[in-house]
């Protein structure tokens, strides 16, 4: 191990002195290094602190005499600054070519931007400086040239990144509901055979039965405890996985362009009511139903044969068509609530970190 | 011997079979008639690798489809076994069909156990050897070669490309020693020679990593068809291998390596442009159509292959922005000094593959797709750029590695950074772990691939774990007994020393003295009564350390000096051997010596102590594995949210397959003896999990021992044993010649003659009701009741 270290020394020996005042890593342990993309030059923060306080200096570093401000000191993010210059590039590049796969025809089309993209960062990270003009100048164009497509897409990729983020979010969510779950699950369960116990205990000593029935009692009801959880214990994971796929679609409802317009309050919860089997005549032709239809006894009172017709019709057609072996089938092999994979995947990152120890409960012991 | 099973007559290379080896042989032909793919748990030492080999062969030479048998094993022992049992048994059927057949055996292992180059052979790494093998025999060499420059070659490799592509070799079983022979006879390459004859050949026997490890099993299996019979010997960590197969660590040091690997190739772009820019040109025309057209100049001399890329994407074309050398090099550079940063990280982190690639996309501005690419880009440049020196690259090829792998697979896989090597340490050295979590993912192709694909084990409990883990279904799951003429292995749980304390390895309890004394005395008092050699197994080396050293403060080791020779098991392989060697050495004269080993080590996977070796194995503590890795936490999660596998189910089941693995090691056939000893008072209750013919053995006197009950029963059963055992008496029950296999035979075709022809008798009564029916068409809506009434009352017979 401590080869490594030393290695690391001599690898990169730069990396614990600051090339300006000289002092080391030993000397000043919080020593912090910081960049300013004009020129990339790497600099403590004391000297930084020091030389640019006051207000725009040059750059430290010999021949080089930038003139830098504080404001644009920061932390970099790679150990090697070429890549941090590089990225810095392809940050104001990628701003401005930001056109997306679906945008093109073909796929050759698409690699072939790419390329020329590629191309242009590279000549302005490692071109001379007529090249790195020429790209410069380029991009500058190209930035005139097609504004409204560049914000178009900017809107929609931080969209696309928001949804991401909230889609994660929420198996993140989903996955730790789980294991809390589980985890309070074997917390009651252990409980539980702790009560168990001692109530037996407290027969053994206080009632007058042969110990051997009462131990035979306490282990059926332990089985039957247990067979009662396992049995529960799916349920509440499968709602849980249902809630998580409502989480997945998020996705899919935010790509509506609009929510739908309020329908009018439904009673029947969309439920359609007109016969499908048969149609309602106004009149039928029936012997013992002309006299209803002239019988003042029979008229009175809102009494209306009309009604009379659509109910007979309604209990002579109902039922018809209706199979009830096959929907208690169906409800039987009602698909389980398929978890999406994420989830489990996600529960994994946080079992790693956790401190959980399984050593605990690697014993379970029952009563006798 | 000679019988049919079914319509199929095999050929069995001894004069008398086993019942059980039957009921395999029965089983195995159910699956391959059926096509599916099938789990049996045969007891170890039983014959198993020849009864799988003369039934597969047996039903490869009489159907005429002439299914090709591909047969991994673990470890390159055996293999070598399995292609000696392989020999004798085309000799015997030889012997008995007056004629030879048209058959071709090869095994293949890598390239160090094969080289005959006598520079090359001599390097002591195999990836030295593959590197330098590949520096000689790639395809650019030879085209140079025929320019007339002057380059190194490998004339055993060379001599190859003279003989007819399909007839490298003679018919017959080649066993690796007789394939270096003929090799070196011939002047031929016999790592080359196995892998291309590989399509011609009948039966290959190599190890599990040409099947499940993407990154070889794509250039080495890919041309076998589909209705081949694979057949995964000792399977018992089958799934561990798959998932080791698709993780990768990444270290810092990994890291610089690969940065000066980029380097490398970055000096190399630039020397190429100088000097043949056209070649550069046209992989960029060639990328630019598409991956699939440079994949045929994919071959075997190829420097590493892709792992994971789904075989629509190898049609798509790469990613623009790496399509160009330099483009491409400074994407890898940008990549590995994004790792490089991640590792600079003081705490734990772990993350999945999504978050992973959006937090990668925000700082260095790559996309996944490019990074899914990256593998087979590096191939293709290195290809182009004629690198001999490969092994410079090999970090470089890690993180390529990685990177496909991580932009692939979105689910079951997971990120671990870990800064420091445990929780004290002041140091960090940091590793990236990236781990698979489903075993199923390495080995889906396998399974979509070939149709019938046996995994076979003497541990495998419990049979319905592994199609859970490993995603597959089966036609037959069965786990075979073991029929003894005498009980021959004492297995006894012992649960306290004499003094009735309670024995365990638990973490609470196994570093107390009276924990420690007991065991010792329990070695001390085994030490006494074994004769010959007595192998002991500790849960972890950490244990085992730790109580020698107590051992040794309280005297137990002197007092067992008195018996035995004592010898440990390191973690060095070479150390570990020359103690293997001691103890055999040992074992053949005198007192005989005892071996501390570690369940999860070497000398528990396929070393075997067969008679005077190991007399009593004794199992201390339950080897369970360590639990506070995160990986395995990780692991555990994963598999009670994806497959319902409780963490304490999988750990315990786990543990006692190692357990039972050590068990077995010292029977090792019908007319070997031994003691098993499992000391732990938690084996009471996980009896039940050992493989049903441990478990069967185990009688109910014998669980719940203490140490002094344990040695009086065990001198019993050695008294036992010392009495005059004539192979005879094993005969008809234990062994069968071909008189008893018959007359099994004929009880089973009795059998189900007895019950088909009640099954018959049924059908005739409700066959005669009828035709009565029929008989009279007028009253046919009266009888149609009578039919079905009578029809339900048959059937409830049928039931009884």
């Amino acid at each position: 191990m401590f080869r490594n270290g030393v290695s690391k020394l001599v690898d990169n020996p730069s990396d614990d002195i600051c090339p300006v005042c000289k002092s080391n890593r030993y000397l000043n342990p919080s020593l912090q290094f910081l960049i300013n993309p004009e020129c990339y030059h790497k600099m403590c923060s004391t000297c930084v602190d020091r030389i640019f306080t006051s207000g725009p200096a040059p750059c430290p570093v010999p021949h080089c005499g930038k003139t830098l401000r504080k404001r644009g000191f920061h932390k970099a993010f790679f150990a090697d600054l070429a890549i941090e210059r590089e990225v810095d590039v392809r940050k104001r590049v990628g701003a401005v070519f930001n056109r997306r796969h679906d945008e093109f025809e073909t796929l050759l089309d698409w690699n072939n931007y790419l390329e020329e993209v590629e191309g242009l960062v590279f000549d302005i990270v490692e071109g001379d400086v007529k090249t790195r003009t020429i790209a410069e100048e380029k991009l500058r164009m190209y930035k005139e040239a097609n504004k409204g497509v560049i914000e178009e897409n900017t809107r929609v990729g931080l969209e696309e990144g928001e949804l991401e983020r909230r889609r994660e979010k929420a198996e993140r969510e989903a996955a730790r509901q789980r294991r809390l779950a589980v985890l309070r699950e074997e917390e009651e369960e252990k409980a539980d055979m702790l009560k168990t116990r001692q109530s037996v205990l407290d027969r053994l000593a206080n009632e007058d039965v042969d110990a051997n029935t009462i131990a035979a009692q306490a282990q059926k009801i332990i089985l039957k405890k247990t067979s009662a959880r396992r049995a529960l214990k799916d349920i509440p994971i499968q709602s849980n996985g249902s809630a998580m796929d409502a989480g997945l679609t998020i996705r899919g409802l935010k790509k509506k362009e609009a929510p739908a317009p309020e329908k009018p309050y439904d009673p029947f919860g969309g439920l359609d009511l007109t016969p499908a089997r048969y149609v309602l005549q106004d009149h039928y032709e029936n012997e013992w139903l002309g006299g209803a239809k002239k019988d003042t006894r029979h008229m009175a009172g809102g009494y209306s044969l009309q009604e009379y017709y659509a109910r007979t019709m309604f209990e002579a057609f109902s039922g018809l068509g209706v199979f009830i072996e096959d929907e208690v089938t169906d409800r039987n092999q009602q698909p389980q609530a398929v978890v999406a994979p994420a989830v489990e995947t996600a529960a994994a990152v946080q079992a790693a970190v956790s401190k959980t120890k399984f050593e605990r409960n690697m014993e379970l012991d029952d009563v006798f | 011997m000679k019988f049919n099973i079914g319509d199929l007559p095999v050929l069995f290379p001894y004069p008398r079979i086993y019942p059980e080896q039957y009921a395999y042989m029965c089983d195995l032909k159910k699956t391959l008639d059926a096509g599916g793919h099938c789990v049996l748990e045969m007891p170890s030492g039983t014959g198993k690798t020849v009864s799988l080999l003369s039934l597969i062969v047996a039903y490869q030479q009489y159907y005429p489809e002439h299914r090709k048998l591909i047969y991994c094993s673990r470890t390159m022992s055996e293999i070598e076994k399995a292609l000696a049992e392989l020999k004798a048994l085309m000799k015997y059927r030889e012997e008995q069909l007056g004629h030879k057949e048209e058959f071709r055996g090869l095994g293949l292992t890598s390239r160090k156990n094969l080289c005959l180059h006598p520079t090359v052979k001599r390097e002591k790494s195999g990836a030295v050897v593959d590197a330098r093998c590949r520096s000689l025999t790639a395809g650019f060499v030879k085209e140079k070669k025929s320019k007339g420059e002057d380059v190194p070659v490998c004339i055993y490799h060379d001599n190859l490309d003279l003989l007819e592509p399909h007839n490298l070799i003679p018919n017959g079983v080649w066993t690796l020693d007789g394939l270096m022979k003929y090799g070196e006879e011939h002047k031929q390459c016999p790592y080359f020679t196995s892998r291309r004859m590989m399509s011609f050949c009948n039966v290959i026997i190599y190890s599990y990593h040409y099947l499940l490890d993407p990154k070889i099993a794509e250039r080495v299996s890919k041309e076998l068809s589909k209705d081949c019979i694979v057949v995964f010997d000792e399977a018992h960590n089958i799934d561990n291998v798959c998932i080791e197969s698709l993780s990768t660590d990444i270290t810092e040091d990994s890291l610089r390596k690969a940065t000066r690997g980029a380097q490398n190739l970055e000096r190399k772009i630039t020397e190429m442009k100088e000097t043949d820019a056209d070649k550069l040109k046209n992989e960029y025309a060639k990328l630019v159509e598409g991956l699939r057209d440079a994949e045929e100049a994919r071959e075997e001399d190829a420097f590493m292959s892709n792992p994971a890329l789904p075989d629509d994407l190898l049609k798509e074309a790469v990613p623009g922005n790496i399509r160009r050398a330099e483009h491409f090099v400074a994407f890898l550079k940008r990549f590995v000094e994004y790792l490089k940063t991640r590792m600079k990280v003081r705490q734990v982190i772990s993350e999945t593959p999504p978050s992973f690639l959006a937090h990668l996309k925000e700082y260095t501005f790559i996309e996944k797709k490019p990074l899914r690419f990256c593998a087979e880009r590096l191939t293709s440049l290195v290809r182009t750029l004629e690198l001999t020196n490969i092994e410079d690259y090999q970090a470089l090829q890690e993180v390529a590695t990685f990177a496909t792998l991580v932009a692939t697979y979105e689910n079951g896989f997971l990120l671990i950074l870990e800064p420091y090597e445990s929780d004290t340490a002041e140091v960090p050295n940091p590793v990236l772990h990236f781990t698979c979590l489903d075993a199923a993912i390495a080995i889906k192709p396998v399974f979509d691939r070939f149709s019938s694909v046996i995994i076979t084990s003497g541990t495998i409990s419990p049979l319905e774990m592994y199609p859970k883990m490993l995603g597959f279904t089966t036609v037959v799951q069965e786990s075979y007994s073991m029929t003894l003429a005498r009980r021959s292995f004492l297995p006894m749980i012992v649960t306290r020393g004499s003094d009735q304390v309670a024995i365990s390895s638990g973490f609470q309890v196994r570093n107390e003295p009276s924990v420690v004394r007991n065991y010792g005395n329990l070695l001390t008092e085994f030490s006494k009564l074994t004769p010959d050699g007595m192998v002991v197994f500790f849960p972890s080396y950490l244990y085992m350390e730790s109580i020698i050293s107590m051992w040794q403060g309280m005297g137990i080791l002197d007092e067992v000096w008195k018996y035995k020779l004592i010898l440990v098991e390191t973690p060095d392989a070479q150390e570990t051997s020359l103690a293997l060697e001691t103890y055999r050495t040992a074992c053949c004269n005198g007192r005989g010596a005892i071996l501390l080993c570690v369940a999860r080590g070497k000398v528990s996977e396929g070393i075997d102590f067969d008679h005077q070796y190991g007399r009593t194995v004794l199992c201390i503590g339950v080897p369970f594995q360590y639990t506070e890795s995160r990986i395995l936490k990780a692991r555990l999660e994963f598999l009670r949210e994806t497959y319902r596998i409780r963490e304490n189910d999988f750990l315990s089941f786990d543990a006692m397959r190692h357990a039972a693995q050590c068990l077995g090691r010292v029977l090792r056939g019908k007319d070997d003896y031994g003691i098993m000893v499992l000391a732990d008072r938690r084996f009471l209750k996980k009896r039940n999990q050992l493989p049903k013919w441990i478990a069967q053995a185990i009688l109910e006197s014998e669980v719940n021992l203490s140490t002094d009950m344990a040695v009086g029963s065990a001198k019993k059963f050695l008294r036992g044993m010392a009495q005059p055992f004539k192979p005879k008496d094993q005969e008809g029950i234990s062994t069968w010649s071909l008189r008893d296999l018959e007359k099994f035979k004929e009880k089973q075709e009795e059998e189900s003659i007895r019950q088909l022809r009640e099954g018959m008798a049924d059908a005739v009564i409700g066959g005669r009701v009828t035709t009565e029916g029929n008989g009279h068409p007028p009253e046919e809506d009266a009888h149609e009741f009578d039919d079905d009434e009578l029809e339900a009352s048959m059937m409830e017979l049928n039931d009884d």
